[in-house]
């Protein structure tokens, strides 16, 4: 599609939505939390009429008779609620609801209380929401979703399944720790993250910035990306999708449970994603009798994924003794086929990645002395089982067509059967006490131990001996503990004051194949570190606020990048953890129907770990570069009218490297920190219509459209960067083969709900520009692809 | 292009050998030529850089990054010269093969022309020139071949048509990766001498200072009837030459061929040493071999970059032991230059000059209009990384790269 035709399209996707507009106008409103976030998907019942809330909590009912009416409202993990409206005549009506998800009463309809997701919104330290609930029809991945969020940017290497890394403010790869609902995600490897989990199967996203609270006990260093799992609201609920796509992409997610009065419950979350991922990529080939290569476009013939999640959980609530006790069991099963190298240059045809594991998982909530001590218990033993394969004695063209190498193994340059097992506990301890309304003492401590071993036929061996060094003991345990102050001074004013406690060890064995090793040479590294941070905010009242937050933290290093990877990475026993120092100041507000949020950050690195080398073909983690800057991202939400809403958000940051030393690397004090967007914004424009078809079907459209800013792989002089405002006009000065150019991504779909809700049937047309993205230097992702989604959803509410 | 060719021909005939380690001879009046410097901007696993070009022969303090012909990629670190052509065994992307730079009238440098290798194997590219339409080269992607291509237009035109792993194949349970020309390719007296390798090492381990044996095999090819020879060997050593554009081989005046191994097993070195093909020879010569322990008294190191000249060697090697942990290998200013006089074995420290990091992809001495240049590297060191000329054994600074670590420099013709 070209650039001309999607504009067309654009302005007339607006000019049909803002003429409906003007057609119907009787009763519409809006629907948020206590924070203004909007809830979406609530089932607004007036007379005999239904509607849904859209993404932006919007709902709209025509032809209202005049007079008195009795207006419900009711959505998974809110409580039935009921209100009177008077319809005058000829007068459009138009009401903001704030639901809470524990008073029972709307006043005028307006309503202060708090969910959970209204809570995570309203902490000090602030988390970007981003709610899952309010696309959960949508054909949209989680990455997307995320990526569209202000100062965050999101980077897969390739297609579906493949690896996510989140940055934040410029943070990434390990500085930014995952969890799946305050629990550190490493017990789940690849089985669940980002890169797999179907939207609908979350009940949102918090995506920390800076600061971390004590309840994410990690050791993130300047961001962290909280998977909150769906509420169980008493009944029975079921939402299952199918979605089907380019590229023979199935994905299917089934979440159910029950919950009765009584407390007990059941439920099941389960998803499975399937794609071959074999979109056209354009690669150099060579030309088989000059040896010359070409850019061409192939389609990726090696490149699926599979994986399969499923958890079972049993549990009650509500109980003198528990608020919640719950034992889940869980197993993943993925494989992912390797198509080419890092920087796809290299095809292979044979290589392929495997991981499972089942997992048992026990979490007790208690809360006694009239609710002022609270407990939470997590505790999960597993067995992580990684597999390698690369053994094929052969290599294959990008066409896919074989050539036998006999006695050479594999295509990868990194032969491997390997069959690895990490097995690892996690604990995590929470302790809150309430002294008082205004003041809690909080208390977290999480423990992860892990014990790796394994084989690889293939692998290197111990010198002078037939010892596998996959088979060497190896040993990592960390804990952190977190205590933490909060209060309220006023009503406008919040705090928390925290201190964190690092600890580490690992052992294991320095096995360089280079050298003479003996399999009884262990080592041990054992260290400890402090960090502490601290929040303020003060609220004018619920729309407007400014907050500030800061932190001293630390990234312990993980114990491939102590030990190496036993194959081509080396260990480092002398690495030392990644410190930051980061202040965060931001405030949100309202302008008439224009609320914006506009946040700023500074933050100071040291000790970034990155992979250097040591000796071809041997590589080792150390720490290298240090970091300084700032950013600011700016959040716009606006509804146009009732049916048609736009939102958008800019980031803007300045992360330079800084402390060289020495007199060759001086000249890089200053450079910005490579391999990073300094600049990325997101517009979204959404169009709610009611009333399609039948009077309680409803219609949504949206386009949304990215931009990242040209950024470079590696360090350009300060010197050569653009020109213009905030280095926003032209391009860098330097001729480079490194730099990823400006990127435009322009997506769009419609959605429609049948049956109140019941029935939603999606579609999307991803990348309409088919343009070349990347997230990584030459690996390309997907063109142009088309998605269906179906969507049914029950809930049966059990009265109280 | 053909009068040219017949004239070289000729003119190396003449002179008894065929290529050499260092720089082309002077390009001739009819074309301009430029310097070309090459910088490392930071030593990590991917090596990312500049490459810039210079009208005249640069001289006093300068960065290279901010030079209007500035051109960045990665891998850079060391090319080879050919009768001012300059060829890179990896191009911006970190590929490996046989790429040419173009650079053009202006002085803007860019990739031009390439054949792409094997990408999962060291050496794989590893190639060397016979005459501006025929050279040689080695392709990962078949290890027991040796490929032929045109330097010129920079294409394959087919390989050597000799079934080497029948001849020089070795049945050992040690060896789990055999093949020829990995590291070594040369040419003298219109004889082709491409190491044997019997490697122990699996994945990208393979060649790489893990030989099985301790004698150096190398195969000795005639060019005229593209027969092979024969197989002669480099006693009780290991890892000859090495993987990348520094091919750790030099011819001297007289065309004697010097041959760096850098000992083993592993890569910290010991019983590494220089052994020589004499000009009218095709066997290694018994009679001569410089060994690392000549220099120091203890065995734990090795040479990492020779150059001949006059009856003279330059050879660089690490004055104090090599260590993993912590690593001194790469980023140790620990490499220091000595002068060797062939006949006498009189060895003398180069002076006028600190100690250096070793020099990896690039050459550490070379000769450039008939300068002999050396690369010192110390980013510890305020003022001293840059390019030396040596005078004897007195060395003296010509050039101050103020960014970056220094990783090349030669002279190039213009397109």
């Amino acid at each position: 599609m070209s650039t001309k035709s999607s504009f067309f399209l654009f302005i007339t996707f607006c000019w049909i939505c803002t003429s409906y507009a003007q057609q119907h106008s009787d009763i519409h409103g809006r629907v948020k939390n206590w924070q203004a976030n909007p809830l979406a998907g609530i089932t607004v019942i007036l007379g005999d009429q239904r509607a849904s809330t859209d993404s932006l909590g919007g709902f709209v009912f025509r032809d209202v008779a005049t007079g008195i009416q009795r207006l419900s409202l009711s959505g998974i993990g809110y409580r039935l609620r009921t209100e009177i409206v008077n319809k005058v005549a000829n007068k459009p009506l138009y009401i903001e609801i704030t639901l809470s998800a524990e008073d029972n009463q709307i006043a005028e309809v307006q309503v202060v209380g708090q969910s959970d997701t209204e809570r995570a919104g309203k902490q000090a330290i602030r988390a970007v929401v981003v709610d899952t609930r309010a696309v959960a029809e949508q054909p949209v991945t989680l990455a997307e979703l995320i990526n569209r969020s202000p100062g965050v940017r999101i980077r897969q290497s390739g297609g579906l399944g493949n690896a996510v890394d989140v940055s934040v403010n410029g943070f990434q790869g390990r500085a930014v720790r995952y969890f799946k609902d305050g629990i550190p995600l490493n017990y789940l490897a690849g089985g669940y993250g980002i890169h797999n989990i179907p939207v609908n199967s979350l009940e949102r996203v918090e995506v920390f910035k800076g600061v971390l609270p004590i309840s994410l006990g990690a050791d993130a260093l300047g961001g962290a990306v909280n998977l909150v799992t769906k509420n169980l609201p008493i009944g029975d609920q079921l939402d299952a999708s199918y979605e089907i796509a380019s590229f023979n992409t199935h994905r299917i997610a089934v979440n159910a449970s029950t919950r009765k009065k009584n407390g007990f419950y059941t439920g099941l979350e389960a998803f499975y994603n399937y794609s071959d991922n074999n979109y056209n990529a354009f690669v150099m080939v060579p030309d088989p009798s000059t040896g010359n290569p070409s850019e061409q476009s192939v389609e990726l013939f090696h490149n699926a994924y599979r994986g399969v999640y499923g958890e079972a959980f049993v549990g009650v609530k509500d109980k003198p003794w528990a608020k919640d006790l719950r034992f889940s069991l869980a197993y993943f099963d993925v494989e992912r086929q390797q198509q080419h190298s890092v920087l796809m240059t290299s095809p292979y045809g044979a290589a392929l990645a495997k991981q499972s594991s089942v997992i048992p998982t026990l979490r007790y909530v208690g809360s006694f002395f009239d609710d002022r001590l609270t407990i939470e218990q997590f505790v999960v033993a597993n067995t992580l089982k990684f597999n390698t394969v690369d053994t094929i004695q052969g290599r294959y063209d990008w066409f896919g067509n074989f050539t036998p190498t006999p006695g050479s193994v594999g295509e990868s340059g990194r032969p491997s059967l390997s069959d690895i097992r990490i097995q690892q506990i996690t604990s995590r301890t929470t302790a809150s006490w309430r002294w008082n309304a205004n003041n809690i003492l909080s208390a977290n401590y999480t423990m992860t131990s892990s014990k790796r071993t394994g084989e690889d036929p293939f692998g290197p061996r111990f010198a002078d001996s037939d010892v596998d060094v996959l088979s060497a003991r190896t040993r990592f345990d960390k804990q952190v503990l977190g205590l933490d102050w909060s209060g309220k001074v006023s009503d406008r004013w919040s705090y928390s004051l925290m201190g964190k406690w690092y600890h580490y060890r690992s052992l294991g064995t320095e096995a360089w194949a280079n050298r003479p090793i003996s399999e009884n040479e262990e080592s041990s590294v054992s260290k400890s570190y402090f960090g502490a941070g601290g929040s303020l905010k003060y609220e004018w009242d619920a729309d407007r606020n400014v907050r500030f937050s800061t932190e001293y933290a630390y990234r312990i290093p993980e114990i491939d990048e102590l030990f190496g990877d036993a194959v081509w990475t080396v260990p480092n026993f002398d690495l030392n953890p990644e410190r930051s120092l980061n202040f965060n100041l931001g405030t949100r507000n309202r302008f008439r129907n224009l609320s914006y949020e506009v946040n700023t950050f500074y933050r100071r690195t040291k000790g970034l770990i990155l992979l250097v080398p040591v000796l071809a073909p041997y590589a080792q983690f150390q720490n290298i570069n240090n970091v300084e800057g700032y950013g600011v991202e700016l959040d716009l939400a606006h509804p146009i009218n009732s049916f048609l809403d736009v939102r958008g958000n800019a980031t803007w940051q300045s992360l330079r490297l800084m402390g060289f030393d020495l007199p060759s690397d001086q000249w890089r004090n200053g450079t910005r920190l490579q391999n990073t967007p300094y600049f990325f914004a997101n517009v979204g424009l959404n169009a709610h219509i009611n009333g399609v078809g039948k009077p309680d079907n409803r219609l949504d459209v949206y386009l949304n459209y990215n931009f990242v800013r040209e950024f470079y792989l590696e360090t350009i002089p300060r010197q050569a960067e653009p020109g213009g405002f905030l280095g926003l006009s032209g391009s860098a000065s330097v001729a480079s083969d490194l730099i990823i150019p400006n990127q435009n991504l322009l997506s769009g779909g419609l959605s429609y709900r049948m049956k109140q809700d019941k029935y939603r049937i999606s579609m999307e047309v991803k990348n309409m520009l088919d343009a070349r993205l990347y997230d990584y230097f030459r690996v390309q992702r997907a063109g142009r692809s088309f998605h269906l989604k179906l969507t049914y959803q029950l809930f049966n509410a059990h009265e109280n | 292009m053909k009068t040219r060719f017949i004239f070289q021909a000729l003119a190396f005939s003449l002179f008894g050998f065929t290529a050499c380690s260092d720089d082309a001879p002077n390009p001739g009046n009819e074309t301009e030529s430029v310097y070309l410097l090459q910088t490392m901007s930071e030593v990590t696993q991917l090596k990312p850089g500049f490459m810039s070009s210079y009208t005249e022969f640069p001289s006093g303090t300068f960065a290279n990054a901010t030079q209007p012909s500035a051109f960045q990629g990665q891998a850079n670190e060391g090319w080879r010269t050919r009768n001012g052509n300059v060829y890179k065994m990896f191009n911006a992307s970190f590929e490996r093969g046989i790429h040419k730079l173009n650079i053009s009238a202006q002085g803007s440098i860019s990739y031009g022309t390439s054949i792409l290798t094997g990408n999962t194997l060291n050496g794989s590219g590893n190639f060397v020139i016979e005459n501006d339409t025929k050279g040689y080269y080695w392709d990962g992607n078949e290890p027991w071949v040796i490929q032929t291509f045109n330097p010129e237009l920079v294409q394959k035109t087919g390989k050597i048509d000799v079934d080497f792993e029948t001849i020089l194949k070795r049945n050992d349970s040690r060896i789990t990766f055999q093949g020829i020309g990995q590291h070594f390719l040369a040419i003298k007296g219109g004889k082709l001498y491409a190491d044997v390798v019997y490697s122990s090492g699996t994945g990208m381990a393979r060649g790489m200072f893990n030989d099985v044996f301790n004698d150096v095999s190398i195969a000795v090819i005639d060019l005229a009837t593209q027969k092979y020879e024969k197989t002669i060997t480099i006693p009780n050593t290991q890892s000859i030459a090495f993987v990348n554009d520094n091919e750790m081989y030099s011819f001297d005046t007289n065309g004697d061929l010097y041959i760096l191994c850098q000992g083993g097993p592993g890569a910290l070195g010991g019983r590494s040493k220089i052994a020589r093909i004499k000009a009218a020879e095709t066997d290694i010569d018994t009679s001569w071999e410089l060994k690392y322990s000549d220099i120091y008294s203890v065995d734990t190191g090795k040479f990492t970059g020779l150059l001949a000249k006059n009856g003279k060697l330059i050879v660089f090697s690490n004055s104090v032991p090599l260590s993993l942990t912590p690593n001194n290998i790469n980023t140790g200013e620990i490499w220091k230059y000595h002068v060797v006089d062939i006949n006498s074995k009189l060895i003398t420290p180069v002076e006028g000059l600190e100690l250096s990091t070793n020099a990896g992809g690039a050459y550490a001495a070379f000769e450039i209009d008939g300068r002999i240049i050396l690369r010192v590297n110390a980013p510890s060191k305020a003022g001293v990384t840059g390019y030396y000329e040596l005078n004897g054994t007195q060395a003296k600074q010509i050039i101050h790269v103020s960014d970056g670590h220094v990783a090349g420099f030669t002279k190039a013709n213009v397109q």
